[in-house]
């Protein structure tokens, strides 16, 4: 009698998944659940932000403007090609003063973190440098250099570079001593340990900093734009604010707001994920 | 290939209170060519901080690191180190830790890709080459070490305690793959541990140190056979080992 394998138990445990049998591997989350559980939480963050200021304006319908009456003014303004222009104007005052204050912090950062007599050094300019606020520096480069594109670089430069040293500084402090070791070991030069193990270590830092300097760097624009330049959001918030249109001022904000929102989720998360694509996920919170 | 030889060394460590302490006393021995010498000595007695003088990590105080090729006492040269955990940078793959390693010994960009895959093959990692090492498990990891040391062709090798913090099958795995390349490769190798069964697999020479301050308490020559196997005779040689140092705390 020929012999007929019973594979009927090892499809059962096939089927419950018991171990040792072989199985097939879970399947992976759907793009969709990904996409609501991404979604969802930020979309739920807005709406409760417009259902106050909704229950507000029901309350004192003459302190605040209706959040229609604001959306129609916001639409107005993109539709009429006077949002692009004068976004486009604050964006560059923000991105060059921004990229200049990086550069230098980078550099100065790395140079305190390593060498003890730059962090003597720099150490109580980096402390001065946080005592004075945003508006001061506004202030004082409009009284410098006058009505002109100087002023909100310079502004935004000498605002957000004390913080941004503080944050690389802290970072370089506590780089990996181990893998510093194996650089040396391995001969690296100079330049491959900073570009190689250095800089990477960086990264938390260096995006946290961005995203707090970015956020103190718009500030500092809005208010130099306000008194110091013919164009801009700023400028165009203090046009609104002199004739109390309330809807303009609200709706030059949430323009800018949607701006940052854009930079936020558009550029620098993707660069973020992109940079600690090595890193493997953790569920803190896991059961 | 070149020969290491450690003469009078001596190092000094100071506490928090400033006093001094001497680690290393005196210290001399040679690392033959081609061979595996095995430095086994009581928990911080100062093999450590001889391998990071040997790199160029620390610097003794007295005495002298010389290395030696045909005869010729030649600069440090580039040294490949496999340390106790793998110090592997993270944000990049196992091909491109090794490349940068490359990199650095200088070696020609065109030849990277075909050393790094030869020396992934020799520790049967070759699959994992576009893998970050944080994927990998702990003896993944190791091997990868151990390849990023050997890849940069070095005539000197130094290995400290490259398995104890892996678990002991896996360290065994290791052993029988880092023994079968020093006998395939004929590198000169110092390998620092406190396993005594692990010395007695590795070695060609062992070298015991006292308590700190380290001094050279005995050379001892490996009579077991080549190619290495494990056997009763490997813990034979252990035992002997051991009545030659005692492996306990100051």
């Amino acid at each position: 009698m020929a012999f007929e394998p019973d594979n009927s138990a090892l499809m059962t445990a096939q089927r419950a998944g018991v171990a040792g049998a072989e199985t097939l591997p879970p399947a992976a989350r759907s793009g969709g659940a990904e996409l609501t559980s991404r979604l969802l939480p930020p979309l739920f963050a807005v709406l409760s932000v417009v259902g106050v200021w909704w229950a507000l304006y029901a309350i004192y319908p003459r302190l605040l403007p209706s959040p229609l009456s604001t959306v129609q003014e916001a639409i107005r303004l993109l539709s009429d090609g006077t949002f692009f222009f004068h976004m486009y104007q604050s964006l560059r005052r923000v991105f060059v003063g921004s990229v200049v204050a990086m550069l230098f912090s980078v550099g100065v950062g790395i140079y305190m973190g390593t060498v003890i007599m730059g962090e003597r050094f720099f150490q109580p300019l980096v402390v001065l440098g946080l005592t004075i606020p945003g508006l001061m520096w506004a202030l004082i480069a409009v009284m410098l250099f006058g009505i002109n594109e100087f002023s909100p670089y310079f502004a935004v430069t000498v605002t957000i570079f004390p913080m941004l040293v503080i944050n690389i500084w802290a970072g370089v402090k506590s780089l990996d001593k181990e893998l510093m070791d194996m650089s040396h070991v391995f001969h690296f030069t100079k330049w491959m340990k900073i570009s190689q193990v250095i800089l990477p270590q960086l990264v938390p830092n260096i995006f946290a900093a961005t995203r707090y300097g970015l956020g103190l760097a718009w500030k500092v624009v809005v208010v130099v734009e306000m008194f110091g330049t013919s164009n801009g959001v700023g400028y165009q918030v203090m046009k609104s604010y002199q004739v109390f249109n309330m809807e303009g001022v609200i709706a030059w904000t949430l323009t800018f707001v949607v701006a940052m929102i854009v930079i936020e989720y558009g550029i620098i998360n993707c660069a973020e994920r992109r940079l600690t694509a090595w890193r493997p996920k953790i569920d803190v919170w896991r059961r | 290939m070149a020969e290491l030889v450690v003469k009078a060394a001596e190092k000094w460590f100071h506490r928090e209170d400033g006093s001094p302490f001497k680690i290393i006393d005196r210290l001399s021995f040679e690392a033959r060519a081609g061979c595996v010498t095995v430095l086994i000595g009581p928990s911080g007695c100062g093999k450590s901080t001889l391998l990071n003088s040997i790199v160029g990590l620390e610097k003794l105080d007295h005495g002298e690191l010389l290395f030696v090729n045909n005869g010729r006492n030649q600069a440090r040269p580039l040294i490949g180190y496999v340390f106790q955990s793998p110090r592997l940078l993270p944000w990049k793959t196992i091909g491109e830790n090794i490349a940068l390693a490359l990199k650095g010994a200088a070696v020609a960009r065109d030849g990277w890709s075909s050393r790094v895959e030869h020396y992934l093959k020799l520790v049967g990692l070759e699959e994992y080459v576009n893998q970050f090492p944080l994927y990998l498990s702990g003896g993944q990891r190791q091997r990868v070490g151990l390849a990023r040391a050997l890849a940069v062709e070095s005539d000197v090798v130094l290995m400290d305690e490259p398995f104890a913090s892996v678990d002991e099958l896996t360290a065994r795995q290791l052993r029988e793959t880092t023994r079968r390349l020093c006998e395939q490769l004929h590198r000169t190798v110092l390998f620092v541990t406190h396993n005594l069964a692990e010395a007695a697999y590795m070695s060609d020479y062992v070298v015991t140190l006292t308590r700190r301050p380290a001094r050279l308490d005995e050379y001892v020559t490996n009579p077991l056979p080549t190619p290495r196997r494990w056997g009763p005779e490997i813990y034979n040689f252990a035992a002997q080992l051991e009545t030659k140092v005692t492996l306990k705390e100051e």
